[in-house]
């Protein structure tokens, strides 16, 4: 009897185990995960990832040879309406028509929900299964789930086979809801070697394992004559097979924030790539392995290294243009210029040329391949030493490990005593160094004629100025004539130079008229609009009647009127990501306010200055009055692109401090 | 002498007479057409053939000459298919500025891609487009396609002026059909127009229209198809995916979609039936009934579209949906339907066009109208109209998305056209309750309720929804009048029944009052902010119309910062007018203290463009009053 009761217990206690503890395995969802309310670490979460467990393998059949299978499972929970999106599942995957097609398939896709105390079960049937073929190479395979509700457990599987060994995909262990249990583990046998990249703040725990396998090869041999026999016969093979294992545990969920250029580099992630591949009795072929050799492998791509080697195409061209031109100043910018107003670009990123350089050179349109590399070969046909260099652009986040995928853009540089010059012929208003904000992404890499390569710094270090010129007279009522002539440098000046040509004049200056404070704009005119090398001026008279308050009999006014920043864009209480301000900049006011007669002034700001540690930036506010003038000098200057979030309560404070001080106002009396 | 010259003037010819070849030169296009214009339409022809009840031939050919980027979203380069609809024909040709050709676009080199959109989780709609990079401005494309149909239920409306910132010289409609289908159509906007109707018999109709010039996009203006010329066109006898329908009277109409479209689409398993009726138990009236029932609907669905084949006009079955818990719009509808069915509530399909723009049913025009599908319960010679996409909505509120436009109730003896609920301006009401102190440093800590009503419920209610970043990120953009808000404590209260919605919010900001010198001035209306921006605009063309009134009234305490007087109060002010009426009042207290008052109450209404700078300076004026400033003196 004893014995029996222990068994009892025993058998009660697995059984309490089993309906506490999470089982990581598909179906064997728990009343627990049913009955959650809310999650246990972000009670606004709309729904969380209970687990997800990923596999790739590589595998062999005699059919196909090695392939790769890609396993995922997962299991959702949804604790309100706004997670029912997470019900709605899909795949993309390749479908064109070479090696690397792939095919997917669903699997074990059930709804559970509680219902009376019991676990409902609900499974998906192929009415809620759709294949999206969404053009010639790209298909999307779809789920959406049924019966799901507030409370809902979500489960799902599905499988990608492909015969391209290469295209493992990449595993994000994070996302926008919270993760509690995250997993993803790679078979790999000996003849690969993939190096493996981790990003985001949060990094898994890693288990190598090693173990045999063995592959029966059955060889038919077939002998002629007038009857014909066939042998069988077969071969083992065994090889060694790497299992690594990630595993991540309770990964907040991603937020949003602005001036975050992509919140992709901050996710936790992980991406691997096929270096080496080594078979028995076979030469050893590297893939990329560090940033020179993938710099090397992507310059001897067809459609990279060789398409910079023709020069046939544009030799005529080019040398009548450059006939007489012996400055490599002006021979870089006059074969700038030929590209720039030449070839347009057709909004297709890549490094590498699609139709290639010299069709696109024939049909004055190319990706950003045909354009750079076409602008990089001319260069250097001139007689300049340029080089393309590989860049990833801001939304394709930062390039951060060395891999092919890395990057998908391409600009050209020129060496010069002073330095590289970057130059990028994308973009109309784009001049040397100042180049399309989409580029401007930490670093970028420079290959050379050889294959050897070098990081570039792409970040401007160089101040991009905004300088105003206000002069004002105010009249007893309030109202307020004057003139502005603002000149902008550098990428100031990309900027307004684009939001210029980008509307008719009559609209800029209608927007212009309404963004500040509904003021009257004339004699508007803008200085070197079509010389992008130098800085843009634009002047306007203007008249306003919403500038000043007259408050018992007082008239108040922001000396700034419609220039004085009157909002901190840093109004988060935490800073999860860097700021990216995008390039270094300094606004500077000079203004000149005209006081009415019969007026004096009553109070006035008091002149301020801060600057923020490590040389991060600097605001000086100067106010002097000479009888009914006043002069004042402002300036606003920012001295890096990247803000870390360590300096961001600094940054927010320099911002509230500075708003406040542009916002105190001038009071006049009567005399 | 005279030899060369003639040559000359032989080469100057052959130049003149090769140009003529050309097609559409720049040159050609009339001053009044560039001006405003990204894009000038230089021919829009479509000839529809309606060929038998089942079979439709559509031809376009558009030639459009872009003078810049913005006008590359107007060439309209694409054509949708699908089990359907095929395409028989497309191809385009671009020239360049002088009208010369340089590229040919045959049918292989547009892309071909799936159509599936927003909400829409799949659908068997396809697309061709072209994807052309323009080597350079401005440079002319002609558009040729040809599609066939067996849907003709739906005839394309025709737009004369296909855009904002697009003129067009020529445009031409051509449209044939048998004489015994019931062909009808009806014009819309026309005066204004150089519209010529060329053709007009029992088997053809035939426009043609010269020389309209661009239009400028103008703010709280009439949406374009109330304001351009356009028309609608249909026949009495179609098909529609595999049926043949009727269409004389709405009354026809709506016996034709319940017989052919709806029936045999509310079957329920008699479990789900028992279920049901075990729900609603005792309960006898029948709007008590709905409620029980929408609440069980909201409760189980969710909103997930799939438009494959005749799916895309019928619902899809109650029982599926009772299966799977998901639908469309019909989809659900019907299933609510079902549901009420099985407890002896009648209910109703009610087809109609949900957008925030109100738009109509053309009850004047028997057709296949509308985008969205609600229900109508009946009761008190009235409607309840139910939005069963939504999992919060209230019972029978229609917010903004259903309110105040004809719709099209489908009843079993035949469609009726019927007025959906208005809110009215004064019913639209937030109401705001609350205090606030500055201490002596300017900085601000308040506390305050806003209770929504009306049409204001529908776009507040959603704050419950948000994460807390995007809550955040709402009151900091609502109340962007107050530097350096910080939240407190925030509460919401969704009082269904009351079709009421309660924000109850602590802030604390610094640096609210401005410290200059020994003075501190900041704006008493810390809280409600007037934030209708409206533009100046410099000659407006269109009329202007507010499609929504609203009632905002404001109860603050304010405690002003120990050792400080009152330098400067704002003055009580009041404004009434054509458009709405406004007014403020401070009252002074003891220790202090100050009460402001505020309301502000605006009338929903259709104006002209003359009115819209008087509108602009009420509005102005209300702005500049709600900012008043306080001025304090240190003691």
């Amino acid at each position: 009897m004893k014995c029996i009761k222990f068994f009892s217990f025993l058998l009660v206690l697995f059984i309490l185990n089993q309906t506490t503890a999470q089982e990581f395995k598909l179906g064997k969802v728990s009343v627990a995960e049913l009955e959650q309310k809310k999650h246990p670490k972000d009670s606004s979460a709309a729904a969380a990832i209970l687990y997800k467990k990923g596999s790739a393998t590589i595998d062999y059949n005699q059919q196909e040879g090695f392939v790769l299978i890609t396993h995922v499972e997962a299991r959702i929970k949804v604790y309100k309406k706004e997670g029912y999106d997470w019900a709605n599942q899909s795949v993309t995957y390749y479908n064109g028509s070479n090696d690397s097609r792939e095919k997917v398939d669903f699997s074990d896709v059930c709804t559970f929900n509680l219902v009376n105390g019991k676990i409902e079960k609900t499974k998906l049937k192929s009415d809620g299964i759709f294949n999206e073929e969404v053009n010639k190479y790209r298909a999307r395979k779809k789920i959406t789930m049924p019966n799901v509700k507030e409370g809902s457990v979500l489960e799902y599987s599905y499988t990608i086979r492909t015969s391209n060994i290469t295209m493992m995909r990449d595993w994000a262990f994070q996302t926008s809801i919270p993760v509690n249990y995250s997993e993803y583990v790679t078979y790999i046998p000996e003849y690969y070697t993939f190096s493996s990249r981790q990003k985001g703040y949060i990094f898994p725990k890693v288990t190598v394992n090693k173990q045999s396998r063995s592959i029966l090869f059955t060889n038919k041999e077939r002998s002629g004559g007038l009857s014909t026999h066939t042998t069988y016969s077969t071969d083992n093979v065994d090889y060694l097979e790497t299992q690594t294992i990630y595993i991540a545990e309770d990964l907040p969920g991603m937020k949003e924030e602005s001036f975050v250029n992509n919140i992709n580099n901050y996710t936790s992630s992980m991406e691997q790539e096929l270096s080496m591949v080594k078979f028995p009795n076979s030469q050893i072929k590297t893939f990329s392995t560090d940033w020179n050799s993938v710099a090397k492998t992507i310059y001897e791509y067809d459609d990279f290294g060789p398409e910079l080697n023709k020069t046939g195409y544009f030799e005529d061209d080019l040398k009548a243009l450059l006939a007489g031109v012996t400055s490599p100043e002006e021979k870089m910018l006059i074969i700038l210029n030929h590209v720039k107003s030449n070839v347009k670009w057709n909004e297709y990123y890549g490094y590498s040329c699609d139709k290639g350089v010299r069709k696109a050179y024939q049909e004055k349109s190319g990706n950003i391949a045909e354009i750079n590399l076409m602008l990089t070969a001319m260069l250097r046909h001139s007689g300049l030493t340029a080089n393309p260099v590989l860049v990833s652009t801001r939304s394709n986040g930062v390039a951060l490990f060395p891999n092919r995928t890395a990057y998908n853009y391409v600009i050209a540089a020129v060496e010069t005593e002073n330095g590289y010059i970057l130059l990028d012929a994308s973009e109309k208003f784009s001049i040397p160094n100042v180049l399309p904000l989409r580029t401007l992404n930490w670093q970028g890499r420079l290959i050379r004629k050889d294959g050897t390569s070098e990081e570039i710094d792409l970040m401007p270090k160089k101040a991009s100025n905004d300088i105003v010129f206000l002069t004002y007279n105010i009249d007893p009522e309030g109202k307020v004539t004057g003139q502005a002539r603002r000149q902008c440098t550098d990428y100031n000046a990309m900027i307004t130079r684009k939001n210029i040509f980008s509307t008719k004049e009559d609209e800029y200056l209608e927007k212009l008229e309404n963004q500040n404070n509904k003021i009257e704009i004339s004699d508007y005119s803008k200085t070197n609009e079509k010389e992008i090398l130098k800085p843009i001026i634009e002047t306007y008279s203007f008249t306003g009647n919403n500038l000043c308050e007259i408050i018992g009999g007082k008239i108040y006014v922001s000396p700034m009127l419609f220039f004085s920043n009157e909002k901190n864009p840093f109004n988060q209480e935490t800073r999860e990501y860097p700021v990216d301000f995008g390039f270094p900049f300094m606004d500077k006011y000079n203004i000149t306010i005209k006081i009415p007669d019969g007026y004096a002034v009553e109070t006035l700001p008091a002149p301020a200055a801060m600057t923020m540690q490590d040389n991060l930036g600097s605001f000086k506010f100067n106010i002097a009055a000479n009888e009914n003038t006043l002069q004042m000098v402002i300036s606003h200057q920012i001295n890096e692109a990247i803000v870390s979030t360590q300096q961001y309560e600094m940054l927010k404070d320099y911002y509230k401090a500075m708003i406040a001080k542009e916002s105190e106002k001038i009071v006049l009396k009567k005399i | 002498m005279k030899i060369p010259c003639f040559a000359l003037l032989f080469f100057l010819f052959t130049l003149v007479s090769s140009a003529q070849k050309n097609t559409y030169p720049i040159t050609a296009i009339k001053d009044s057409l560039k001006e405003n214009a990204d894009a000038v339409v230089r021919l829009d022809q479509m000839d529809i053939a309606i060929v038998s009840q089942k079979n439709m031939n559509i031809k376009i050919q558009r030639v459009i000459s872009v003078f810049n980027e913005k006008g590359l979203s107007d060439i309209d380069a694409y054509q949708h298919y699908d089990k359907t609809t095929s395409i028989k024909n497309i191809e385009a040709i671009v020239y360049d500025a002088f009208g010369t050709e340089i590229k040919k676009i045959k049918r292989k080199d547009f892309r071909d891609q799936s159509a599936v959109s927003g909400s829409t989780l799949f659908s068997d709609n396809r697309v061709l487009y072209l994807d052309y990079t323009p080597v350079g401005y401005p440079f002319t494309i002609v558009y040729n396609s040809e599609t066939e149909t067996s849907n003709t239920a739906f005839i394309p409306q025709w737009y004369f002026l296909g855009g904002y910132y697009l003129s067009v010289e020529k445009c031409v409609l051509n449209v044939t059909f048998p004489n015994n289908l019931g062909f009808k159509k009806k014009e819309f906007h026309f005066s204004g127009f150089n519209i010529k109707k060329t053709i007009d018999t029992d088997t053809g109709l035939s426009y043609e229209a010269f020389n309209i010039l661009a239009r400028k996009t103008e703010d709280l203006s009439p949406s374009s198809r109330d304001l351009y010329p356009r028309i609608m066109m249909g026949l009495e006898k179609f098909h529609l995916e595999g049926v043949d329908g009727t269409a004389t009277t709405w009354e026809d109409f709506g016996k034709w979609y319940g017989d052919k479209i709806l029936t045999g689409t509310t079957e329920l398993p008699e479990e789900t039936k028992t279920k049901i009726k075990a729900l609603v138990g005792n309960e006898k009236d029948p709007v008590e009934k709905a409620k029980i029932i929408y609440d069980y609907v909201q409760k189980k669905s969710r909103y997930v579209n799939i438009a494959i084949g005749i799916g895309g006009w019928k619902p899809m079955l109650a029982s599926d949906v009772d299966r799977l818990g998901y639908g469309d719009c019909k989809a659900l509808s019907n299933y609510t339907k079902a549901l009420l069915q099985a407890v002896d509530v009648p209910s109703y399909n009610t087809i109609l066009y949900g957008d925030r723009y109100k738009s109509n049913i053309q009850s004047d025009f028997v057709s296949m109208q509308g985008n969205h599908m609600i229900l109508a319960i009946p009761h008190d010679d009235k409607y309840t109209f139910l939005e069963c996409t939504s999992q919060d909505d209230p019972f029978g509120y229609q917010g903004t998305f259903t309110d105040d436009r004809d719709v099209l109730v489908v009843k079993p003896e035949g469609g009726v056209i019927v007025r959906t609920k208005i809110y009215e301006d004064k019913g639209n009401t937030q109401i705001d309750k609350g205090n606030y102190s500055i201490d002596e440093n300017g900085n601000l800590s308040g506390h305050l309720s806003i209770a929504s009503e009306g049409s204001q419920y529908s776009s507040k209610s959603r704050t419950e929804t948000l994460q807390p970043t995007e809550k955040e990120a709402h009151y900091k953009e609502y109340w962007s009048n107050i530097n350096n808000l910080k939240l407190g404590k925030i509460t919401f209260t969704n009082d269904k029944q009351n079709i009421r919605f309660t924000e109850d919010v602590y802030v604390s900001a610094a640096n609210y009052g401005v410290i200059s010198a020994n003075k501190m001035i900041f704006p008493v209306d810390a809280f409600n902010q007037s934030k209708s921006n409206v533009k100046r605009i410099r000659s407006r063309k269109n009329p202007f119309q507010i499609q929504r009134g609203y009632l905002d009234t404001d109860e603050i305490e304010i405690n002003l910062p120990v050792g400080f007087s009152i330098e400067f109060l704002p003055s009580d002010f009041e404004l009434k007018g054509k458009f709405g009426e406004y007014k403020t009042e401070i009252i002074r207290k003891e220790n202090n203290k100050l009460t402001y008052k505020r309301s502000m109450f605006l009338n929903k209404g259709k104006y002209s463009n003359k009115e819209y700078d008087e509108y602009r300076l009420f509005m102005e004026q209300i702005s500049r009053n709600d900012n008043a400033k306080i001025i304090l003196t240190k003691n």
